[in-house]
């Protein structure tokens, strides 16, 4: 039944997605881009948030690598565009890897703590290693090309960018369908089931992290493809709270949630962009609500939801063991 | 650098460090108190604080009241703040679900309305600071300049924090703050009434936040996005550790007198990266942070 409602919206969403470019002007694309990028960030945070359950803080630090990477291997060496989003992609995921590996002896708050802590350090860095960044004057990324094909603007982008979207989503379903997806699930139930079951749980979470941050280094490519200029103080917690919302209001754990909260929230992110204080009051506001009425927000999977409320015992009693495994 | 200047930048470092310490270290404190009474890592910490030092502002600026009205209105409105969220809004949220990330959610939405609120009144658009309270005299220890407002900060902070290990030690809401923390099952079994006990210690946490507040609102230029100053709070829970409080006052501290060391012997532009730093060593290191001790298993 869901199924073939998600064929009829995909196949919908499709037709749009072609026939967009013939009716609206630039902004308008300008604006689908960048949705565009927000559905593979959060798909990048669905994998780490919603599948593995690792509560991490510091997605908009990799979509900076992925940016700056991009940006500069398009400055310096006029490379095909494929090569420095993969180059971005790889250096944010070999980043995610590294820090996934300190991260994972923590967790919940203490992870959420020590990922944001990286993230406000990545954002200094990219604020003050000007001879890579020009610091806080903003990088000005020159356009790239496609086998020749220039993107020098955002409707030449455009159709590179949908479908770079549409295959991750593709990725990221088969990847939800694989065994490695399983185990993503598998882990985030619990960790000592999905250790008696055979899964390697420091491997599948440190694998989730990389696969979190190139998603997002990959989006910082995507990003650099349409867009002619990026200043660090966008690349900030207000930023990977965002990408948050998008998840958790999307509905933790399901990839139409992901997808739906990037479109809701990119979108009203992009509006109210010149009223900070309604863009913060309606963002505060919702937050607060779905979490006092809908905590699983609005495609939260079911099965997710099934654990008891009553598990203050229970599950309490297991997470401080946990916390006192982690602390031992 | 000669042997002179390295002592007297010390001093300076250490008598300044500890005043600002003593401001992560009040607002550490209301972060530790609730994450341990209600497991709650309260993100909209630094905006509860923030929010203090806009209540003053604008019955000073606004309304021309004078420091004696304006100190008790700007107390007791913070408190309820922080006590309604927790009644109205968390309750419901561990009721709904209650998971650390929904947990999470709702006090980063608790941030987001703050800061919009203060942004709407328009008092936010320029940075500004509550008129002295004191007479901006210099008082000289050994060779270091503090002003008057320096110590007075300094010396309400801690007594604050004294007045706090007294009522968490003696009195009987303080043991059942204690006792919710520790267990809850077991308190409500002794009587202790869980949803009065948990709004009261938000209360106390946005109390001590307006303290905060009005102590170093007029010595700081304040803006909406100053809750920003609640990173180095973590920073200073982290250090101490998240489930202590007299780790959370060392802590403050520690990052206060760091800060400012780092400030003068290397460079300003450090100062920024330095808590982030030290939140990742110590979590690498010691993630229960200095005072956490091992954690007591909670038996049910």
């Amino acid at each position: 039944m869901t199924t073939t409602i998600d064929k009829v919206l995909l196949l919908a969403c499709a037709a749009i997605l072609c026939v967009l470019p013939f009716f609206v002007s630039g902004y308008v694309l300008f604006i689908v881009n960048l949705l565009m990028v927000y559905v593979v960030l959060a798909l990048g945070l669905h994998i780490a948030l919603g599948e593995t359950g690792q509560f991490a803080l510091a997605h908009i630090a990799f979509y900076g690598i992925g940016i700056y990477t991009a940006g500069i291997i398009n400055s310096t060496w006029q490379v095909n565009v494929v090569i420095s989003i993969l180059a971005g992609a790889l250096l944010a995921g070999a980043v995610g890897y590294i820090l996934g590996a300190l991260a994972i002896r923590m967790r919940d708050i203490y992870l959420a703590l020590s990922t944001f802590a990286f993230g406000e350090a990545m954002q200094w860095v990219f604020l003050n290693w000007v001879s890579v960044t020009n610091g806080s004057d903003g990088y000005r990324l020159s356009p790239s090309h496609f086998f020749g094909y220039e993107f020098t603007s955002d409707v030449r982008a455009y159709p590179f960018v949908v479908v770079v979207t549409a295959l991750i989503l593709w990725l990221t379903v088969h990847l939800s369908r694989s065994q490695l997806g399983s185990a993503f699930r598998a882990v985030r139930e619990s960790d000592v089931a999905a250790q008696a079951m055979g899964v390697n749980v420091n491997v599948t979470k440190r694998v989730a992290f990389m696969l979190s941050a190139a998603y997002a280094g990959l989006a910082g490519g995507l990003y650099t493809t349409f867009s002619s200029f990026i200043h660090p103080d966008s690349l900030g917690f207000q930023a990977t709270v965002l990408i948050l919302i998008m998840v958790v209001v999307g509905g933790i754990g399901s990839v139409r949630g992901a997808i739906a909260g990037a479109i809701i929230f990119g979108l009203i992110s992009e509006l109210l962009r010149q009223v900070l204080s309604f863009q913060e009051i309606i963002y505060g506001a919702i937050l607060i609500l779905f979490m006092m009425f809908a905590p699983k927000g609005l495609f939260g999977e079911a099965r997710y939801a099934k654990i008891p409320i009553a598990k203050k015992t229970a599950g309490a009693a297991q997470d401080e063991n946990n916390a006192v495994e982690h602390k031992a | 650098m000669s042997l002179a200047d390295i002592w007297l930048f010390l001093q300076q470092g250490v008598l300044s460090g500890l005043v600002i310490g003593s401001v992560y270290a009040l607002l550490a404190v209301a972060f530790v108190t609730v994450f341990k009474t209600t497991d709650v890592p309260n993100f909209a910490q630094g905006e509860i604080f923030m929010v203090g030092g806009y209540v003053a502002l604008f019955m000073i600026l606004m309304l021309n009241w004078s420091y004696w009205l304006v100190i008790p209105v700007t107390l007791v409105s913070v408190t309820l703040i922080g006590a309604v969220f927790q009644r109205v809004v968390m309750e419901k949220v561990v009721k709904s679900k209650g998971v650390a990330v929904q947990l999470v959610i709702a006090t980063l939405g608790l941030a987001y309305v703050l800061k919009g609120v203060v942004r709407q009144t328009g008092l936010g658009d320029s940075p500004r600071s509550l008129p002295p309270m004191v007479a901006p005299d210099a008082v000289i220890i050994g060779d270091a300049f503090l002003t008057r407002l320096d110590v007075l900060i300094f010396v309400v902070s801690v007594s604050v924090m004294l007045l706090l290990f007294l009522m968490f030690r003696y009195t009987r809401t303080g043991k059942a703050m204690r006792a919710v923390g520790m267990n809850p099952r077991a308190a409500q079994i002794v009587g202790v009434n869980l949803v009065v006990i948990r709004a009261a210690v938000w209360g106390l946490a946005g109390l001590i936040s307006a303290i905060t507040a009005l102590l170093i609102a007029p010595k700081i230029l304040i803006t909406p996005d100053i809750g920003h100053i609640a990173i180095l709070a973590f920073a200073a829970a982290i250090v101490g550790g998240l489930s202590s409080i007299p780790g959370a006052v060392l802590g403050g501290f520690i990052i206060g007198v760091t800060e400012n060391l780092v400030g003068l012997f290397i460079s300003t532009n450090a100062i920024v990266v330095a808590p982030f730093l030290a939140i990742m060593i110590v979590l690498i290191i010691r993630p229960q942070g200095i005072l956490g001790g091992k954690l007591q298993v909670k038996k049910v």
